[in-house]
C-alpha cells in the first residue's frame, strides 16, 4: 500500500504570462526538498488555477490551509524550513483569499447526482416543503417570502411575495404555478444549468409557492433544445411521484400538487408571460397586453403565477434558513444571491454565483480572473438582448437591479458577456438587434418596423454609408419602440443601442465620419493595399481575388484597386508574409 | 403510512399513494454515503458532455472494474468552470479533496494511476482545492 504524502504545496502562477516562472519555482522546491531532506513528506505540485488572481506566483500549504503570495526564488528555502518544518506563519508573505463566490441556488450544482432524489434528500432536500406544509399558513409563506426580499431573477426583478399574494387573493376553482425554463439570451445558461445539475430544488420551490398562492398544478415550460435538461427534470418528477412528494395528500397534510413539463419551440419571445401562457394553451407564442396580469387572469383564463428557474431554486433554503437570513446577504433593494454565466473575452469563462452588491470589477478579474492574454477590457454587456453594455470607468458600481439600470443597462437573467479592445461596439449592438429582429414575433409595428430600420442603420453605418442624422434617428426609433411596443422584447431591443450610443459615441463618429472602425473588425471599412517594403511578389493575392481588381505582375509588383475592391478580405487571409494592409 | 417502493404509484392510477414522511425522508439523509470513502465525481451537464465528460465517465467506471478498485464513480451537475471542462472531483482518504479540469480519457488513467493508486496529486490540472 502506497501512503500518502503528510504536506502537500500547491504551486500556482495568478498571472498571465511567462509560463516558465511556475516551472523554475517548482524545480527549485523539488531541489531544495531532495537537499534538506523532505521529499519523502511533503509532494510540491503544480495547478493551473486556484481561483486566485494577480498575486504572482501563490504557493498553498495543505492541509494546514496556508497561503503565500507573491512567491519568489528566495523564499522556498524558508517557506520549507520555517513555514512547514517549524509550522511558523511567515507574515511577511502570507495572505488569505476571500471567496468571492456564494452558492444558494446552485448549493448542488456539482455537488449531488442530479438522477437522484435520494442524494436530494440526503442535502436536506424536501425539508423546506415538509416544513412549510406542517409549520406555515400561506399567508406566512407570503409574509416569510417578504420578509427575505427575493426578486424575480428572470429579469424584471418584480417582487416575488407580491406576485404569490395576487394570486392568492383571486378566488378561483383553479390556479397555476408555471416555471419559465424558456432561457433564451445569447451566451447564458445559468437556467439550464441548474435544471440539469439540481432538478429536484425548483420542483420543491414550484410546491412552495403552489402552496403559498393556493395551486395544485404546476407546469415547467422548458425550451426543446435542452434536451437533457427536459430529461433530467422529468426524471426528477416522476421519482418524486413515486415517493409520494408529488400528488395528492402530501405528507398527509391534505396538500395536494403534481407538475408536469411543456416543451418550449425556442422562440425567444415565448419567454415573456403572456407568450409563454399562449403557448402552454397550444396557442401561437404571441403576447397580450397586460392587464389582466397573469396573476389575475392566466393559464386558461385562471390566477397564474410565472416564477424564473433561479427564482424557485432560491425558495426551498430559504425556507430552511429563514427570510431574515436571506435579507442579511446583499444590498438594500436586492436580497440574496446572483448566478451570471460569465463568458466573452474574460480568462475563465465560467457560471458563478455571487452575492448581491459586488462589483462587476470584482467579478471579472478576482472570480473571472481577468481579461483572456492580457488585452485592455472596454465593456460589459450584462441582460442580453435587453440590457446594455457597461465602460470601463462604471465597473466598480455594486451590482443590483436598480444600479445597473441606472447606467442604462438591466440585470436581467444572468448573461455577462465581456469585451475588450479588439470588439467593436457597433458590431455589437448590431448583433443583438439582429437577435431581436429575428425573434420579434411581428405582432406589433413599433418592434417589427423599428427594430428591422434600426438594424438597417446600423448595418449602413457598419459598412461606412452612414450619416451623422442617423444617429439622431437612431434615438428616436428607439424611443418609440420603448414607449409602444406591445411586450418587453420590443420595449427593450433597443437598449443595446441607446446605451452603447451614450457610452461609445466616439466610435459611432469614427464610423460614421471617418469610415474607420477603431477595433479593427467592420470589415467594410477597411481599406486593402499592398505593402512594397513586405510584399514577395508571389502573386497568391492577384490569383485569388474574386473580382480581379490587383493588376500589376511579378516583376513590377501588385496593386489593389481601391475604388473597386468589394472588401471580401481574401488577399488579407491568403497572403504568407503579411504583405497586405487594412 | 404504506411503504415506499419505487414505481409502485404514478399519477392517475387508482393505486395508494405511497406517502413518504418526515421519518423517512431522515432516513434517506442518515443512509447517505455523502462524502465519505474514495470517490470520484464527473461533471455531467450539458457542458461537461459537450466537452467529453460521458467519455470520461465510463473510462473511469472502466478503469475501476478491471483494477477492482473499492473508488465509487459518481457523477453530478455543471460545478461552474466551465473553462476547464470535463471537470472531475477526486476523493482519496487521507488526500487533499481536488477537482481536476480537462480531464480527457488519457487524464483519467493518469488519475487512477497517479492519484488513487500512486497517493500523488497530478502537476497541471488541478482547477479547485478544498482543503484537508
Amino acid at each position: 500500500m502506497v501512503k500518502a504524502f503528510k504536506k502537500y504545496v500547491l504551486l500556482t502562477d495568478t498571472e498571465q504570462g511567462d509560463p516558465e516562472r511556475i516551472k523554475k519555482i517548482h524545480d527549485l522546491f523539488l531541489a531544495v526538498l531532495r537537499v534538506i531532506g523532505g521529499d519523502e513528506e511533503i509532494q510540491v505540485v503544480r495547478t493551473s488555477d486556484v481561483g486566485i488572481y494577480g498575486r504572482g506566483v501563490v504557493a498553498q500549504i495543505l492541509p494546514d490551509n496556508i497561503f503565500y503570495a507573491g512567491v519568489q526564488e528566495e523564499h522556498v528555502r524558508q517557506i520549507i524550513e520555517e513555514g512547514i518544518f517549524q509550522q511558523k506563519k511567515l507574515e511577511a508573505i502570507a495572505f488569505e483569499p476571500k471567496d468571492k463566490q456564494l452558492r444558494i441556488v446552485l448549493r448542488n450544482c456539482g455537488v449531488i447526482d442530479p438522477e437522484r432524489i435520494e442524494d436530494y434528500i440526503a442535502q436536506d432536500g424536501y425539508f423546506a416543503i415538509h416544513k412549510v406544509l406542517t409549520q406555515f399558513t400561506p399567508e406566512q409563506v407570503v409574509n416569510e417570502m417578504k420578509i427575505s426580499g427575493l426578486r424575480g431573477r428572470g429579469g424584471g426583478g418584480f417582487p416575488t411575495w407580491m406576485k404569490w399574494n395576487i394570486a392568492r387573493g383571486v378566488t378561483a376553482d383553479q390556479k397555476y404555478i408555471i416555471c419559465n425554463g424558456d432561457e433564451g439570451d445569447p451566451g447564458a445558461y445559468m437556467d439550464r444549468s441548474v435544471l440539469e445539475g439540481d432538478p429536484h430544488s425548483v420542483i420543491e420551490g414550484l410546491m412552495i409557492g403552489g402552496y403559498a398562492m393556493g395551486a395544485t398544478k404546476g407546469f415547467l415550460y422548458i425550451r426543446a433544445e435542452y434536451p437533457l435538461a427536459v430529461e433530467r427534470v422529468q426524471k426528477a418528477i416522476i421519482q418524486a411521484r413515486e415517493r409520494g412528494l408529488l400528488g395528492e395528500n402530501i405528507f398527509g397534510t391534505g396538500f395536494n400538487f403534481d407538475c408536469e413539463i411543456r416543451l418550449g419551440a425556442g422562440a425567444f419571445v415565448c419567454g415573456e408571460e403572456t407568450a409563454l401562457i399562449a403557448s402552454i394553451e397550444g396557442r401561437r407564442g404571441y403576447p397580450s397586453p397586460r392587464p389582466p396580469y397573469p396573476a389575475i387572469k392566466g393559464l386558461w383564463g385562471k390566477p397564474t403565477v410565472i416564477n424564473n428557474v433561479e427564482t424557485l431554486a432560491n425558495i426551498p433554503v430559504i425556507f430552511l434558513k429563514g427570510g431574515a437570513w436571506f435579507a442579511s446577504i446583499g444590498t438594500e433593494t436586492a436580497k440574496g444571491t446572483k448566478v451570471f454565466a460569465l463568458t466573452g473575452k474574460v480568462k475563465n469563462s465560467s457560471l458563478i454565483e455571487v452575492p448581491m452588491g459586488i462589483s462587476l470589477r470584482e467579478i471579472v478579474f478576482e472570480v473571472g480572473g481577468g481579461i483572456l492574454n492580457n488585452k485592455k477590457i472596454k465593456a460589459i454587456q450584462t441582460g442580453g438582448p435587453s440590457g446594455g453594455v457597461i465602460p470601463e470607468h462604471y465597473f466598480d458600481t455594486p451590482v443590483d437591479y436598480d444600479q445597473l439600470q441606472k447606467l442604462g443597462s438591466i440585470m436581467g437573467s444572468g448573461g455577462m458577456i465581456v469585451m475588450d479592445e479588439t470588439d467593436c461596439i457597433v458590431d455589437i449592438a448590431k448583433f443583438y438587434l439582429g437577435f431581436c429582429v429575428d425573434e420579434s414575433c411581428g405582432k406589433c409595428a413599433p418592434c417589427r418596423i423599428g427594430g428591422t430600420q434600426l438594424l438597417h442603420i446600423l448595418t449602413e453605418i457598419s459598412e461606412g454609408r452612414g450619416k451623422i442624422e442617423d444617429v439622431e434617428k437612431l434615438k428616436r426609433i428607439s424611443f418609440a419602440m420603448q414607449k409602444a411596443s406591445l411586450c418587453g422584447l420590443g420595449q427593450t431591443a433597443s437598449n443595446p443601442v441607446a446605451s452603447s450610443l451614450k457610452y461609445f459615441y466616439e466610435e459611432y463618429k469614427a464610423h460614421i465620419l471617418e469610415n474607420r472602425c477603431p477595433s479593427g473588425k467592420c470589415s467594410r471599412l477597411f481599406r486593402y493595399r499592398v505593402v512594397e517594403d513586405k510584399c514577395k511578389r508571389c502573386s497568391l493575392c492577384q490569383r485569388n481575388c474574386p473580382v480581379n481588381v490587383i493588376s500589376g505582375d511579378r516583376e513590377k509588383g501588385f496593386v489593389i484597386d481601391a475604388a473597386k475592391c468589394v472588401k471580401c478580405g481574401k488577399c488579407f487571409e491568403v497572403c504568407k508574409f503579411g504583405a497586405i494592409a487594412r | 403510512m404504506t411503504s415506499v417502493l419505487p414505481g409502485s404509484a404514478a399519477v392517475g392510477e387508482e393505486l395508494v399513494m405511497a406517502k413518504i414522511t418526515k421519518e423517512q425522508l431522515d432516513g434517506i439523509k442518515a443512509q447517505s454515503v455523502g462524502d465519505s470513502g474514495n470517490w470520484v465525481r464527473v461533471g455531467m451537464s450539458t457542458c461537461g458532455i459537450a466537452a467529453g465528460a460521458d467519455k470520461t465517465f465510463e473510462k473511469l467506471t472502466a478503469q475501476m472494474k478491471e483494477r477492482e478498485l473499492e473508488v465509487r464513480v459518481e457523477r453530478c451537475g455543471c460545478a461552474g468552470k466551465c473553462f476547464a471542462e470535463p471537470l472531475v472531483e477526486v476523493a482519496v482518504e487521507g488526500m487533499p479533496v481536488v477537482i481536476y479540469g480537462r480531464v480527457d480519457e488519457n487524464v483519467a488513467v493518469e488519475i487512477v494511476d497517479k492519484h488513487i493508486l500512486g497517493k500523488k496529486l497530478l502537476n497541471d490540472h488541478i482547477y479547485s482545492v478544498k482543503a484537508g
